[in-house]
């Protein structure tokens, strides 16, 4: 018998699920996953690798059978609005095409567990859950599901002593990251009594922010900067990115990257838009910081990998200059800077992954001598994508930035967009190099053959690299819709 | 679209050509031929409009949002650029034609060739700012392909790179100025821009936009300080420096000059920078040249001479000056794109471009010559032929200008250029035309065929033509001159051999004379020339690239050592910083909260937190030392808690402490006894400075927020408590009601964590890591493995701990206490078992399997959760009664207890797991040999009674 209480129990009835859809037929298919993993074993990574891949394109099926009007629910933690599901095509994609291009690649180095796939896809659902978070706690929480399975996975080759330090750095910065993020969020809730970014923005925008809350903005912020690797917080990401194996990298340096991005826009543009000029000053910060160290650091380096890792920081400053225009039509640049970005990383990564001489990996940029005579699809490619990264019209590349550029210059920020411009330069004479090895140096051996997963990724992404200036409107029409479901 | 279908028909060219290359080079060459001439007379069928003084303008959508369309128009300045472009472009597929060898793949030339006229028409004819960057890049990549074309000439890739590196950079500095300009013009539409030039010059982004524009225009037009690239840039196929690195690309930093001139010349910046560049770079080009001896070198060199002059007009600012840059650009079009084709002739027949192993090839290969001779002549200067012309309007119209206040620094300077130019022209003509006749050259130089000097002949023609009958060109450079100026009235020029006696002819005719007799004493001259010091501007090129990669790699040396005690401190300093700024601009007035007076257990309690923490710093290599100090630590934190009227927290506090210290204590067994540091003295105290720093923030940001009010749900639970969970404890009210759902989930996890523990371990117990292991152990021991005092005082105390638990468990609901840490205290108790009398005999007495226990657990509270389902009621949900025990007294019985008698059995379980496994790796370890030592086991622990052991372990 229940007795009669003095004030009614709170009861709580079952969230509507449907919004989630996506991550939970995610999440109940790792567990699956898992099952079929333990009791077969080693023998059935390819099945499990199938599996994840046929998961993730459920999901992605599934975000795009979703009701086009915004949903919210588990009391207002988890979104998902246009914003979202644009973020969850990026991510989903990126995770599908990086387990595609890591099997072989895993095969060949005798470390194809069966764990890597499963956890490819508990960070995926980590990283959905960033970018529908509608509180504090949600984005926590996506953001801890992702970076713990990213750890394993930066460690995944276990007896490479590379592999295992990238593992841990990644962790004990990780950690330390999540630790000022967490600091931070307890501080903006201490400082405005709720975690959702609805009521953020309702309390800051009525009382105006307090000492407190700005710290507590700035340690989130120093947080967020970790995870997209924005200076100074982007010292782990030439050393993972070099140290873990080359699959892993490619999918380091497209999923968690539009997650991460996602979440950033939607804690500034949700949680703050009230406050633009507090923020929009570190933003400009990081932006700039990142655009010059992307650009300089690029100089000089001969791993292909720790190339893309500062192109990536590079990359993600000219993201960010969109962000700190604060404005739709900055986010929309974003979300365009970041979709272009993602196509363009794993078509440079598929190039990466092909090359392999009699079973030895090859990473160095002196090791693409003369590939244009052996491979002139993969030159093609590699270079199509290394122009475009530099941002050479009328690559895709180039309007990526233009349209940051644009979006600056129209919020006011025209010398934060002329300086990015012009700290872009160096950098882009280094990109060249990398055309002038393959094109012009002297070959050497051919290449082993290409299985065919890299082959067809390198294509998609050539096509869309050279095409996109002829049909550009979709693109720009889904971000655009995206970018007005956030405000 | 016709206007678009100019620029894309020779895009389709591009692609075709090399699908025809298998028809035979005949085919490819027409193919490429039919795309510019279908182009062609598209641009013509717009002549009468034009030349009417229409503007035709042409636009399709294409992304609206970014204002980007494909917009593009045709004026007086487009018609005439693309006309230059067609007109020379087919002259230059005609003679390719018979230039290329035969091993040379035709396909790709035509392809890179029409790609870059494409490129080039868009930016002549494109009316959108955007349009026509992405124009003006594609025209650096295709330079870029066609530069590298021979791909086995190594100065012909350094060259590609060098122009791609300096012409794409500037391109990028153009986008910015493009955007800046954009704004402050209001729109992108190129030909709303050029009629807003007083908005635009009155905005605060003009000067910003000026001069990025400005650099884009000078690196493409290979203006001093970029003009290195260009001679590098000949190591292209010749038709290719005629085409692109003479008569076309080079000029569009010219054309970017022209066409926004209404927009931002006229003022006195503009003035100061273009003019003095413009004239410096004409001097300098025209000296260079006259000792190159490359004749594409020389040509280049002259070229970056004139490309100097246009520049200078432009920049005079005046409407007089326009019009004489672009009579000099068509011009130096017809003249020079004539050279260069000639030089390819020449490097066709003879064999060599160098001009001292060339002469006399007048009697050799007479129509190539002449036709040679009389561009030259032009490039000269010399009268009756087009370069005299607009050359004496050039000397005229500096001697109107004064710079800086000074009158005469114009016109000597440009009679200088002038001089010079007269001087490498005629070394060209008379050392490599004229002259005696050498024994033997490379090849036997003969005439080429018709292909090749067909073309040479039609430009020379034009400026004989304009030469001797000038006003033959009024009609086009008046109509461009207007388009330019965005006016219809002209100033007063005329186009005349004659002019009378003038200033200029005095200054013509001193170049002339000068500059003759310098040729004639080149042999003196080139010795004195060659005992000067040569800035090579390559060397320093390479220099200053090798300059940034040092320094780019220095930095990315010094700051990615890999070193993640850096990182982490970088992470920390950057945090510290940013902070530092906010707390600077934030107000920071102090909080309003009452203080709590402050007594002297507190002061001590905090002055042995501070003194720990520091002895900690300095003894951390000891680990065991760390380990018993952060001990001191944790126990006064709980400590604190009671202070703050929390004992529930406190209580809570203390168990962890001591469960965690143990566990600690029994994992350190297995580690090195001391962690030798690893840096510098010097990064240690800077790590210890900023942590000092960021010590102080969080200590200064916890005292703000704690003096003040801070709404929290704190009252919500206060208030709730008792009427809604049935007990006084917040604490355990929280953990087994009010967020029952969550510690449910949290004693999974911890069960989970237990097993993870279990598991990990496990592997420890095999193979290589439980022989590291056994070396790694203490050699040194106490001779007493189990003190009997701490055996007897252990067991005794093993019961009243279990009363002591149960008493807490049972109470936790309204005291301080509960099924948490009833579950830390019985585990403690059975932790000391272990410790005082071993492993084995407390493993042999153990009654409860610790998985069981957990499994038990984590079952017992989510029964407790369904439980409430046979009521109606959600999951979890609690209620209570009181009931009457005699000699207890009245005791409240909460559904809420038996989820709590989960939380303890999982706790209990989590513990000795955990607990289980450090000590079977120990124990494990100890038993593996040992090298020789002092110590001996006391008992022979191979009879000691087994243990649940799996069989694998034996494995090791």
């Amino acid at each position: 018998m229940l007795p009669e209480s003095a004030v009614p129990l709170p009861v709580f009835p079952v969230p509507a699920l449907g919004p989630a859809l996506p991550e939970i037929v995610l999440a109940a298919g790792a567990l699956v996953l898992v099952l079929v993993g333990a009791i077969r074993g080693e023998r059935s990574t390819a099945l499990v690798s199938a599996g994840a891949i046929g998961l993730m394109l459920v999901a992605l099926a599934l975000v795009f059978l979703a009701p086009a009007e915004t949903q919210t629910t588990f009391f207002g933690a988890f979104v998902s609005d246009a914003f979202a599901r644009f973020f969850k095509v990026l991510v989903l994609i990126g995770s599908i095409v990086a387990l595609m291009m890591s099997h072989d690649h895993f095969r060949r180095l005798g470390i194809d567990r069966f764990e890597y796939p499963i956890l490819i896809v508990l960070a995926t659902i980590g990283m959905m859950v960033m970018v529908s978070a509608g509180d504090l706690i949600a984005l926590y929480m996506g953001l801890e599901l992702q970076s713990l399975a990213a750890y394993v996975i930066a460690s995944i080759h276990r007896d490479d002593a590379r592999s295992t330090e990238a593992g841990l750095k990644y962790f004990v910065l990780g950690a330390l990251s999540s630790g000022l993020l967490l600091y931070g969020a307890s501080l903006v809730y201490g400082f405005t009594g709720t975690v959702s970014f609805e009521g953020i923005q309702l309390a800051l925008g009525t009382g105006g922010a307090s000492t407190g809350a700005i710290f507590g903005l700035v340690f989130v912020a120093a947080g967020v900067a970790f995870k997209i690797s924005a200076v100074p917080f982007h010292m782990w990401t030439p050393d993972v990115y070099e140290g873990a194996p080359t699959p892993v990298t490619a999918f380091f340096a497209s999923a968690p990257k539009m997650a991460a991005m996602a979440l950033a826009v939607r804690l500034f543009m949700d949680a703050f838009p009230t406050i633009v000029d507090e923020w929009r000053q570190i933003v400009i910060f990081i932006s700039l910081a990142s655009v010059i160290l992307g650009s300089f650091a690029a100089i000089g380096q001969t791993n292909l990998k720790r190339l893309m890792a500062y192109s990536s920081i590079g990359n993600v400053g000219f993201a960010l200059v969109g962000l700190a225009a604060g404005t739709e039509a900055g986010v929309q640049g974003v979300l365009i800077y970041m979709a272009i970005y993602l196509v363009l990383t794993l078509g440079g990564f598929a190039c990466i992954l092909g090359m392999r001489r009699g079973g030895v990996v090859l990473e160095d940029i002196s090791d693409l001598a003369g590939v244009y005579k052996n491979h002139p699809g993969l030159a093609f490619c590699l270079a199509a994508v290394v122009l475009s990264l530099a941002g050479i019209p009328p690559l895709a590349g180039f309007f990526a930035k233009l349209y940051v550029f644009l979006a600056a210059v129209e919020a006011g920020l025209a010398i934060l967009a002329v300086i990015a411009v012009v700290a872009s330069v160096p950098g882009a004479y280094y990109y060249l190099r990398i055309v002038k090895v393959m094109y012009f140096d002297e070959p050497v051996a051919p290449y082993d053959p290409m299985p065919a997963p890299l082959g067809g990724v390198m294509v998609v992404s050539s096509v869309f690299n050279l095409i996109f200036w002829l049909v550009p409107a979709p693109l720009f029409a889904a971000a655009l819709i995206a970018a007005q479901s956030l405000s | 679209m016709s206007i678009a279908l100019i620029v894309f028909l020779p895009l389709l060219g591009a692609l075709l050509a090399p699908l025809a290359i298998r028809y035979g080079r005949n085919a490819c060459a027409a193919t490429a031929g039919a795309a510019s001439l279908a182009a062609f007379a598209l641009l013509m069928s717009h002549l009468p409009g034009v030349y009417a003084g229409e503007v035709v303008r042409q636009e399709a959508a294409w992304i609206p949002q970014l204002g980007l369309s494909f917009a593009f128009f045709v004026d007086g300045l487009g018609f005439f650029f693309a006309t230059l472009i067609l007109g020379i472009g087919l002259l230059i597929i005609v003679y390719a034609r018979y230039y290329l060898a035969r091993q040379d793949p035709m396909g790709r030339f035509y392809a890179y060739l029409l790609l870059f006229q494409s490129a080039m028409l868009g930016i002549a004819l494109s009316d959108n700012a955007l349009i026509f960057l992405v124009f003006w890049e594609m025209t650096s990549l295709s330079s870029f392909l066609l530069i590298g074309y021979w791909r086995h000439l190594p100065e012909g890739r350094q060259g590609a790179r060098m122009a791609l590196a300096v012409t794409g950079g500037g391109g990028l500095a153009l986008i910015a100025g493009m955007l800046l300009l954009g704004e402050a013009a209001g729109t992108y539409a190129i030909s709303e821009i050029i009629q807003r030039g007083e908005i635009i010059q009155a905005s605060p982004l003009y000067v910003p936009a000026l001069l990025l524009i400005l650099v884009g225009a000078f690196t493409k037009s290979a203006q001093f300080p970029f003009h290195f690239w260009l001679p590098h840039a000949m190591a292209a196929p010749t038709p290719v420096s005629a085409y692109l690195h003479s008569a076309t690309m080079v000029k569009a930093g010219v054309f970017l000059l022209a066409r926004f001139w209404p927009a931002l010349a006229g003022t006195d910046i503009w003035f100061l920078i273009v003019t003095p560049v413009g004239l410096v770079t004409m001097v300098i080009g025209a000296f260079i040249a006259i000792f190159k001896h490359d004749l594409k070198a020389l040509l280049a060199y002259s070229t970056v001479s004139n490309l100097g002059m246009m520049t200078m007009l432009l920049g005079f600012g005046t409407p007089l000056g326009v019009v004489i840059a672009m009579f000099q650009v068509l011009n130096h079009a017809t003249f020079k794109a004539a050279l260069f084709m000639s030089a390819g002739i020449v490097d066709h027949e003879a064999g060599t471009r160098d001009i001292r192993k060339l002469g006399g090839l007048i009697r050799l290969m007479p129509i190539a010559s002449v036709l040679a001779l009389i561009a030259a002549a032009s490039m000269a200067g010399l009268p009756l032929l087009n370069g005299f012309l607009s050359k004496e309007m050039m000397l005229e119209a500096a001697v109107h200008t004064e710079i800086a206040g000074i009158p005469y620094l114009v016109p000597t300077l440009a009679t200088l250029g002038a001089l010079f130019s007269v001087a490498y022209s005629l070394r060209l003509a008379w050392f490599g035309y004229l002259g005696p006749t050498r024994e033997s050259y490379p090849h036997h130089p003969h005439d080429p065929p018709a292909g090749m000097w067909g073309p040479v002949a039609l430009l020379v023609g034009l400026v004989v033509a304009i030469g001797l009958v000038p006003p033959i060109a009024g009609p086009v450079l008046a109509r461009t001159s207007m388009a330019v100026l965005q006016t219809d009235t002209l100033p007063y020029y005329s186009l005349a051999i004659w002019h009378g006696v003038t200033p200029a002819l005095f200054m013509s005719i001193t170049a002339i004379v000068v500059g003759a007799t310098m040729v004639a004493l080149y042999r003196s001259l080139s010795t004195a020339h060659a005992a000067l010091p040569h800035p090579e501007a390559k060397a320093m090129f390479d220099r200053t690239i090798a300059a940034i990669v040092a320094l780019a790699r220095g930095v990315t040396g010094r700051t990615q050592t890999g070193s993640l005690q850096l990182y982490a401190g970088i992470i920390v300093a950057a945090i510290v910083a940013v902070g530092l700024v906010a707390f600077l601009q934030g107000g920071h007035a102090p909080g309003a909260r009452e203080m709590l007076p402050v007594n002297t257990p507190a002061i001590v309690a905090w002055a042995v937190l501070i003194a720990v923490s520091g002895v900690v710093v300095f003894a951390h290599v000891s680990r065991l030392i760390t380990l018993v100090l952060t001990s001191v630590v944790g126990l006064i934190v709980s400590v604190a808690f009671l202070q703050f009227s929390a004992p529930d927290l406190a209580l809570t506090q203390i168990s962890v402490e001591v469960v965690t210290t143990i566990l600690l204590l029994l994992a350190l067994n297995l580690l090195p006894r001391r962690s030798e540091p690893e840096r510098s003295a010097a990064a240690r105290w800077g790590s210890g400075a900023i942590a000092v720093v960021a010590g102080l923030g969080v200590a200064y940001l916890a005292y703000a927020v704690m003096t003040r009010d801070v709404s929290s749900i704190s009252e919500y639970h206060v208030a709730l408590s008792k009427p809604g969970g049935g007990g006084t404890n917040i604490v355990n009210v929280i953990l087994v009601d009010f967020r029952g759902f969550d510690t449910f989930g949290e004693i999974i996890v911890l069960g989970i964590a237990a097993l993870a523990i279990f598991a990990m371990l496990d592997s420890a117990l095999r193979g290589a890591s439980a022989r590291r292991l056994a070396e790694m152990l203490p050699s040194r021991r106490s001779g007493d493995a189990h003190p009997m005092p701490l055996v007897v005082a252990t067991r005794v105390i093993l019961p009243l701990a279990i009363t002591v638990g149960v008493f807490i468990f049972l109470r936790g609901h309204n005291q301080p206490g509960g099924g948490f840490i009833a579950g830390l205290v019985v585990a403690i108790a059975l932790i000391m078992q272990y410790i005082a009398s071993g492993y084995d005999w407390a493993a042999a007495r153990a009654r409860y399997n610790p998985h069981a226990m957990i499994g038990a657990g984590v079952l017992i509270a989510g029964a407790t959760g369904l439980g409430s389902f046979f009521f109606g009621a959600p999951f979890l949900t609690s209620s209570y009664d009181y009931f009457h025990i005699p000699l207890v007294g009245e005791v409240e019985l909460a559904t809420a207890i038996a989820f709590d008698l989960g939380v303890f059995l999982t706790v209990v379980g989590v513990v000795l797991l955990a607990l289980f496994q450090i000590s079977r790796v120990e124990h494990k370890a100890d038993r593996t040999p040992v090298p020789a030592g002092p110590y001996e086991p006391p008992y022979d622990r191979q009879a000691a009674p087994r243990v649940v052991e799996p069989a694998r372990d034996k494995e090791a």
